[in-house]
């Protein structure tokens, strides 16, 4: 059976512990918050054996294998670093951290301590994103990635969000390095660097504040995103965030040198486009009717697996939490290489420190004597 | 109402959260109305301001504070209440998620109690909760549903976030008001309607599915007139000898569904809507509260009997208590409280 904690008791924990509970041999020894009220809410809607305010005292008490930290960013590399060195193995919620350097240091102490780690990138565990694995491991790429798009949007629409974020001059998110976009776009970053070779990629980041946010004074908070990172030559990707697109894409493109791969992650599905083509009108009349199949597909995949009741909202991060647990239990490795979480870091801070500083910078090292 | 049976004089500072509210700033203009000259506003930074700016520029001579805060500051809790004598607490959490919902109703409730354990001169915390809380799971269909009635107590089971946090807030007040003798009174309106509310009561129907099922069919629907359910709030913080008490606020001459709909489609706009049984409802409501269940929240519980039941199940209320204990009577009969909330609904915005 595996002991599991929760530090941060608000929104995203819920998902968490939905997630926990589908899964067997697992149960939540206790929640922790330094709100006591959010962690006895907790503790009173979900099979919880425990509640404490102070996360010192749920490591001592309940002693979880694992712990699952769901508070806001800033507190992700000392809440992290506090239960590695307790001896817990810790799912960190993304972003994983505020920045690279931090990432470095908890993972160098989960190695020295032979403990697991992973971020909560659990959009990479989406039914289409296991299928797109799948098909790449077997060559459907015909090679490696020539090219990568990924979309990562967030509609302002959401009043919940957009609320608390712009009505709230002193919301946490306004206090990380990259404010609203650090919080957000480690989905669609992390999808990019796990095909990645280089671990020095360049980067080149465009960001504005849309003229929504301009029309309220809103200028502090950039959500327009538009990044070019370039694999040393080896590949190149696009990454796009917006907040005024529509629709609000979640989708990831891999281009190969023979064929390649649509994933929308809204719609679950994926789109395999074959680099083949027929000849003269042949080239309008079959693929179409092809794609339009593949669709169809699509949709009796998603339904039979609704009938089969694997299709929850949040099958992505059961997923990745299961798979977390099986290599914590020595079954398999860890769901999230290192270098992913690192290089979606790396990335993540090269865009930061262009944006923060108005320049574009290309490489690890220039954002390195940019900060210096 | 003579001055020895209120707690406060017409110059004690009163603070209402909330105010600028659908029912936050009619509080704030009866107040205003009734001869109270010293009130304090707590708005969220991100508030729209024009309605609340625009009623109290007509009242010159009172001193009124708009306060811009966040009740999940305790810092920001004790400057909107130094010194004040009575707290009409009205901000609650609207999110659709429990820990949403819960952070901003009741962290925030306990922050502004806690502010109050400092005040020397405080006379009354009035805390406005809702009719939701109540369960009538156990009750006769057409049973009479007051104070006395059970309130909520399978909250998962019932799977409403509001609810939960309503409920965990009433607990809330009535714990800190034993433990630390504070002076609070609840009320818990009945849907309120009135210009400003742009949505029809879920009580008559839904329209989830795309199409509007009417659900409420021949019950009576209960319904406060914002202008009435804010006489009620006032007195409730105003009236001496109340301590302790909880009341209801639910308007007489109450409609059935069926009129109420009937109104709105005559006087506002045509649309279609399903006739659907409360047996069939509840039925569908057990289904899929059973598929829930059985898929391990594939489907979240949202359609569930307790639910079901409170809503559309039917009963009969009283305002028995609020009349006798407080001397309110609904200054705005619903003939002419229809006619206004249907003028603005036709005027501007749309509903369901």
């Amino acid at each position: 059976m595996i002991k599991v904690g929760i530090i941060g008791c608000g929104k995203i924990a819920d998902q968490h512990a939905e997630q926990i509970q589908r899964i067997r041999g697992s149960e939540i020894v206790g929640v922790c918050d330094t709100e006591e009220l959010m962690a006895k809410q907790m503790h009173e809607r979900f099979p919880v054996k425990a509640y404490f305010s102070d996360p010192t005292r749920l490591l001592e008490v309940s002693q979880p294998h694992v712990v699952h930290i769901t508070t806001p960013p800033e507190s992700h590399f000392e809440l992290a670093k506090l239960c590695l060195e307790a001896g817990c193995n810790v799912y960190v919620e993304k972003p994983f951290t505020l920045n690279t350097e931090e990432a470095e240091k908890l993972i160098g102490l989960a190695v020295e301590k032979n403990l697991k780690l992973t971020a909560g990138h659990n959009s990479q565990f989406t039914h289409v994103a296991i299928r797109m694995r799948k098909l790449i491991q077997n060559g459907f790429l015909g090679g490696p990635p020539v090219h990568m798009e990924s979309y990562y949007c967030y509609n302002f629409g959401d009043p919940a969000y957009a609320k608390a974020l712009l009505g709230d001059r002193n919301h946490w998110v306004r206090r990380l390095p990259g404010k609203l976009l650090q919080n957000i776009i480690s989905h669609g970053i992390s999808k990019i660097a796990e095909f990645l070779t280089n671990d020095s990629p360049r980067v080149i980041a465009h960001g504005y504040s849309s003229p929504l946010l301009k029309s309220i004074d809103e200028t502090g908070i950039i959500d327009e995103l538009r990044v070019i990172i370039n694999d040393n030559n080896n590949a190149t990707a696009y990454f796009t965030f917006s907040s005024q697109m529509s629709p609000t894409l979640h989708q990831f493109r891999i281009y190969g040198p023979r064929n390649s791969i649509i994933v929308d992650d809204d719609h679950q599905t994926l789109i395999k486009v074959n680099g083949a083509r027929y000849k003269s009108y042949l080239n309008q009349f079959i693929p179409p009717y092809i794609y339009a199949k593949q669709y169809l597909g699509n949709s009796w995949d998603n339904m039979k697996k609704f009938m089969k009741r694997d299709f929850h909202m949040d099958s992505g991060m059961k997923v990745l939490i299961e798979s977390f647990y099986r290599s914590v239990l020595g079954e398999a490795p860890v769901p999230i290489s290192y270098r992913e979480i690192l290089l979606t870091a790396k990335i993540m801070d090269a865009i930061f420190a262009q944006l923060n500083s108005g320049h574009a910078c290309f490489s690890e090292e220039e954002i390195g004597e940019r900060k210096a | 109402m003579s001055h020895n049976d209120l707690v406060i004089t017409f110059y004690d500072p009163i603070l209402i959260t909330g105010a600028s509210g659908f029912i936050g700033s009619k509080v704030v203009e009866t107040l205003l109305a009734s001869g109270y000259k010293n009130l304090r506003c707590f708005v969220r930074p991100s508030s729209n301001l024009t309605t609340l700016k625009q009623m109290v520029g007509s009242f010159e001579n009172s001193k009124i504070d708009l306060i811009e805060g966040n009740l999940l500051s305790p810092e920001d809790c004790a400057r909107a209440s130094d010194g004040v004598s009575v707290i009409f607490h009205l901000a609650a959490g609207m999110e659709k998620t429990f820990p949403g919902s819960f952070m901003n109703s009741v962290v925030t409730t306990r922050n502004l109690l806690e502010s109050t354990l400092q005040q020397k001169n405080f006379k009354r915390f009035v805390n406005v909760s809702s009719f939701a809380v109540y369960s009538n799971f156990n009750t006769k269909r057409g049973g009479i549903l007051d104070e006395s009635c059970e309130v909520e107590s399978e909250l998962v089971e019932r799977y409403e976030p509001y609810v939960f946090a309503k409920v965990k807030q009433d607990q809330l007040v009535t714990q800190y008001a034993k433990q630390n003798n504070i002076p609070c009174v609840i009320v818990r309106p009945a849907p309120v309607y009135g210009p400003g509310k742009a949505e029809i009561t879920s009580r008559v129907g839904i329209d989830t599915f795309g199409i509007f099922l009417h659900l409420g069919g021949s019950n009576t629907i209960p319904l406060t007139y914002v202008d009435n359910c804010a006489e009620a709030v006032v007195l409730a913080g105003l009236k001496r000898g109340v301590d302790g008490e909880i009341f209801n606020i639910v308007d007489d001459e109450l409609p059935t569904s069926r009129k109420f709909l009937k109104m709105y489609k005559k006087n506002v706009r045509h649309f279609k809507s399903l006739n659907i049984p409360y047996a069939a409802f509840y039925m569908f409501c057990y289904l899929w509260e059973k598929y829930s269940n059985w898929s391990k929240g594939q489907l979240p519980p949202v359609f569930n009997r307790r639910r079901c039941s409170a809503y559309w199940k039917g009963n009969q209320y009283s305002n028995e208590k609020l009349k006798s204990l407080l001397g309110w009577r609904p200054r705005v009969g619903f003939d002419e409280a229809s006619k206004r909330y249907f003028e603005y609904l036709k005027n501007g915005r749309k509903s369901p």
